[in-house]
């Protein structure tokens, strides 16, 4: 199928599917609106899945369908333009899934991954603790083995979306005397079990998507562990390739629909008359051309996948990018963006506003980016 | 054409398709003459001389590997290469900030080869004759304004006459022929040939801030000149596009050989008992300048596939990439020269070759602000 046949495909079906039965979902969810339409957005997961549109170029035997490297990014490209809804399972394919197809075991993969597939499993990511953020390795929640289990003791912190997830992929700590990278373990964890306490935390958007994640005595079995235990750096460290990947190449479409949001604003009231701000919006606009020909070349030379490297320049572009046009969307709106609706309820520019401050900081924030650009592409010493 | 439109452009299916082996073979030959023949310490006593070039090292590159016909069609004599030939001798030359006619001859070549039919007794001549060429288009007052450009032209088919003057022209030192721009008695714009020789040229070159780079005025008293693009197209538009691509490409490759020239000095400079380079203020300013660099570098490979496949957007991508590459090439070098501490402020050292290479880049052309005001323009901003 060429890509365009490809294009027209997917195009196709997302109209029907959002004209149809979720035209109530369009526009609902993703950064800063995860609180919007949940069960609506877990049907949608389901409805995606039973399409075939989860798992692009994974094995069919796991529910995926071959698919470029190229088609991916035209279905992430479709999926923004088409204003689908955030996705709920984005963690559960774009983190997990990679994830498990590269260390996990066959039963693992057997087991899980036509879960995710289908849009039936939603997962969340147990890294952050409260002492452990960017510096991960001071990860230090246990896990003790007992038979067939793990144990599992201790806290985590920022989990986006585990208040609404089936499953979690924990960092912790397997072997007691260890330090820094050593000794720690990557489990697959239920969430719905006792031993587990999920405190949602309120962000400065007034909304919550993150959580404190409180495990006293919650169990995972051994079997469930991915990686050799002991060996869960490796594994977390893979995880974090895929966090910054394919997915992150496809949203200048999404990004260019927010600019022109923008600028078809400060049209419509004047601030486009203001010269410094008309000179931010040229800028925002260069700036996301500049992203979008980095992405195409990216894509040209990534072959079966990006490195690390080239995932943490368009990590540090995109998260830097969007932070600057969120200020504009305020600053384009004047005073007038003051004013919210009641219970704090933001609108589009609000919402984009205060929350592109995460972009910055989570994934990795820009000055870990900027160690690893250094350190890794430029090779100056640590 | 505008590009902020309600149906944004995908990234996905426009990739550009693996480059010839031909271009891969021309470049590494190139890097092999380059190398051995044009340091920066050659650069840095060419451009206090009485030339500002290497007659020498063009003679080399021109008759003897044959570079200005590279991309010059096969019927008319030339090699028939796709343009990225060309651009990649553009790149090797702006990393090494090699002084010269070279670039700005291949930028006037690649412009006439997209000129069309019009252009290609004017193609022919310059493979049959080693033809080096520049482009002549800012004046006094009006700069790179195409639509304010006065110097006239008058006369018919063949026989032209042209009268004006020609400020900051690049590369005229070893022209055989100038690309000028000028406005016939109709109004209309068109691109014209002239000998630099001719008794009715009279050409003063300067001194210039950026000595890599010498400039020219070119007065032109009906001057003796031929007409090459065709009449009512948008040839002086083809040219500056094609100027604007050149310096695009020559500051992306420099701004990456000045980024990676500073990183290495930060990896043996010791203070503190550590090397500087291990201090994360100055990792962090490399790794920004590191995305810029590939920021530049995308916008300017981009810019070369518009220009291989004849797109329509080659003039806001011309823009574009001259804006975004320059921009950083100015960039890095000004954090080259502060990286290097008292070394980097000396005239012996290079990082200010690049700095003067980053301004003149930067203004030639157009000026940033001009060229964004040009590319907000053509986004239909
Ligand atoms: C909206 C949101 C969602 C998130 N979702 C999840 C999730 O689902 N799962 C999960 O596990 N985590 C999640 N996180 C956590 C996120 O990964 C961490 O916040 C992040 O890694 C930073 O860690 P920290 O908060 O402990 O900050 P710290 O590590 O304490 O950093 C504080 C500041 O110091 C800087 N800093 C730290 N170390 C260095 C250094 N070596 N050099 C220079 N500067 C440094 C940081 O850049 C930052 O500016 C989320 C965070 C946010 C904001």
């Amino acid at each position: 199928m060429s890509d365009e046949q490809f294009r027209a495909e997917i195009r196709g079906w997302l109209h029907e599917a959002l004209s149809g039965p979720f035209a109530g979902a369009v526009g609902t969810g993703g950064e800063g609106r995860e609180h919007e339409a949940h069960e609506l957005r877990r049907e949608w997961e389901r409805h995606l899945g039973r399409a075939g549109w989860i798992g692009l170029g994974w094995p069919s035997e796991y529910g995926g369908r071959p698919a470029t490297l190229a088609q991916q990014v035209i279905y992430h490209e479709e999926y923004a333009r088409a204003a689908a809804p955030g996705r709920l399972g984005h963690m559960s394919e774009q983190l997990l899934g990679p994830t498990l197809l590269a260390f996990g075991t066959p039963e693992q993969k057997a087991r899980f991954l036509p879960g995710i597939t289908s849009g039936e499993d939603i997962w969340c990511q147990g890294y952050s603790e409260p002492d452990a953020g960017s510096d991960l390795a001071g990860v230090r929640t246990r896990a003790e083995r007992r038979g067939d289990s793990y144990v599992i003791t201790g806290q985590k912190v920022w989990t986006s979306l585990a208040h609404l997830a089936d499953w979690c992929f924990v960092l912790c700590r397997t072997d007691p005397g260890s330090t820094r990278h050593a000794g720690l373990s990557y489990l697959l964890v239920p969430m719905h079990q006792p031993g587990i306490t999920v405190r949602p935390i309120t962000q400065l958007t007034g909304t919550s998507e993150f959580n404190e994640v409180f495990f006293d005595g919650a169990v995972a079995a051994v079997e469930h562990r991915v990686g050799a235990e002991g060996e869960g750096w490796k594994v977390a460290m893979g995880t974090l390739g895929f966090e910054r990947g394919v997915s992150t190449l496809g949203q200048q479409i999404g990004f260019r629909r927010r600019l022109d949001a923008v600028i078809a604003r400060a049209h419509e009231n004047g601030a486009w008359q203001e010269p410094a701000l008309r000179d931010r919006l040229v800028e925002a606009y260069i700036g996301l051309e500049v992203m979008r020909h980095s992405a195409v070349r990216l894509l040209a030379s990534a072959g079966a996948g990006l490195s690390g490297l080239e995932a943490s320049i368009s990590k540090l572009q995109w998260a830097t990018w969007n932070r600057s046009l969120g200020e504009l969307a305020v600053d384009v709106e004047g005073a007038g963006a003051l004013l919210t609706g009641p219970g704090y309820e933001l609108d589009d520019a609000q919402t984009h506003f205060l929350f592109s401050r995460a972009n910055t900081i989570y994934g990795g924030s820009n000055e870990i980016q900027r160690n690893i650009i250094a350190e890794r592409l430029l090779g100056l010493p640590r | 054409m505008t590009h902020a439109s309600a149906d944004p452009q995908p990234v996905a299916g426009t990739l550009r398709p693996e480059a010839a082996e031909e271009v891969a073979q021309i470049r590494a030959s190139i890097v092999e003459v380059l190398d051995e023949q044009a340091d920066l310490r050659r650069t840095h006593e060419l451009m206090v001389g009485a030339q500002g070039h290497d007659p020498r090292l063009h003679e080399l590159l021109t008759a003897e590997l044959g570079l200005l016909g590279l991309v010059v069609p096969e019927h008319l004599g030339g090699l028939g290469l796709d343009v990225s030939a060309a651009t990649a001798v553009i790149e090797e030359l702006g990393a090494r900030l090699v002084p010269g006619a070279l670039a700005t001859s291949l930028a006037a070549v690649l412009a006439a080869r997209a000129l069309g039919p019009s252009a290609e007794p004017l193609l022919a001549r310059v493979v049959d004759e080693q033809l080096t060429l520049a482009s002549a288009l800012a004046e006094d007052g009006a700069g790179w304004d195409l639509e304010r450009t006065a110097t006239r032209a008058t006369g018919t088919g063949d026989e032209w006459a042209l009268t004006g003057t020609k400020t900051l022209v690049a590369g005229v030192e070893a022209a055989r022929v100038v690309l000028v721009t000028a406005r016939d008695a109709g109004g209309g714009l068109g691109v014209y040939a002239v000998d630099p020789t001719d008794a009715g040229v009279d050409v003063r070159t300067h001194m210039t801030l950026d000595q890599t780079r010498r400039l020219s005025t070119v007065h032109l008293r009906e001057a003796a000149a031929t007409r090459v693009d065709a009449p009512g197209g948008e040839g002086p538009r083809v040219l500056l596009d094609h100027v604007r691509a050149m310096l695009a490409l020559e500051s992306a490759a420099a701004a990456r050989a000045c980024l990676d020239r500073t990183v290495e000095y930060l990896k043996v400079r010791e203070q503190f008992g550590r090397p500087i380079g291990s201090f994360q203020a100055l990792k962090h300013r490399c790794a920004d300048l590191a995305v810029a660099v590939a920021g530049a570098r995308a916008t300017a490979d981009h810019l070369v596939t518009t220009l291989r496949t004849g797109s329509a957007t080659r003039s806001h991508d011309a823009a574009l990439a001259k804006l975004v590459c320059t921009d950083t090439l100015m960039a890095v070098a000004a954090e080259a020269i502060q990286l290097h501490g008292g070394i980097g402020f000396t005239f012996e050292h290079d990082a200010h070759l690049f700095f003067k290479r980053g301004k003149s880049a930067q203004l030639l052309a157009g000026s940033p602000a001009t060229v964004r005001a040009e590319v907000a323009a053509l986004a239909g901003l």
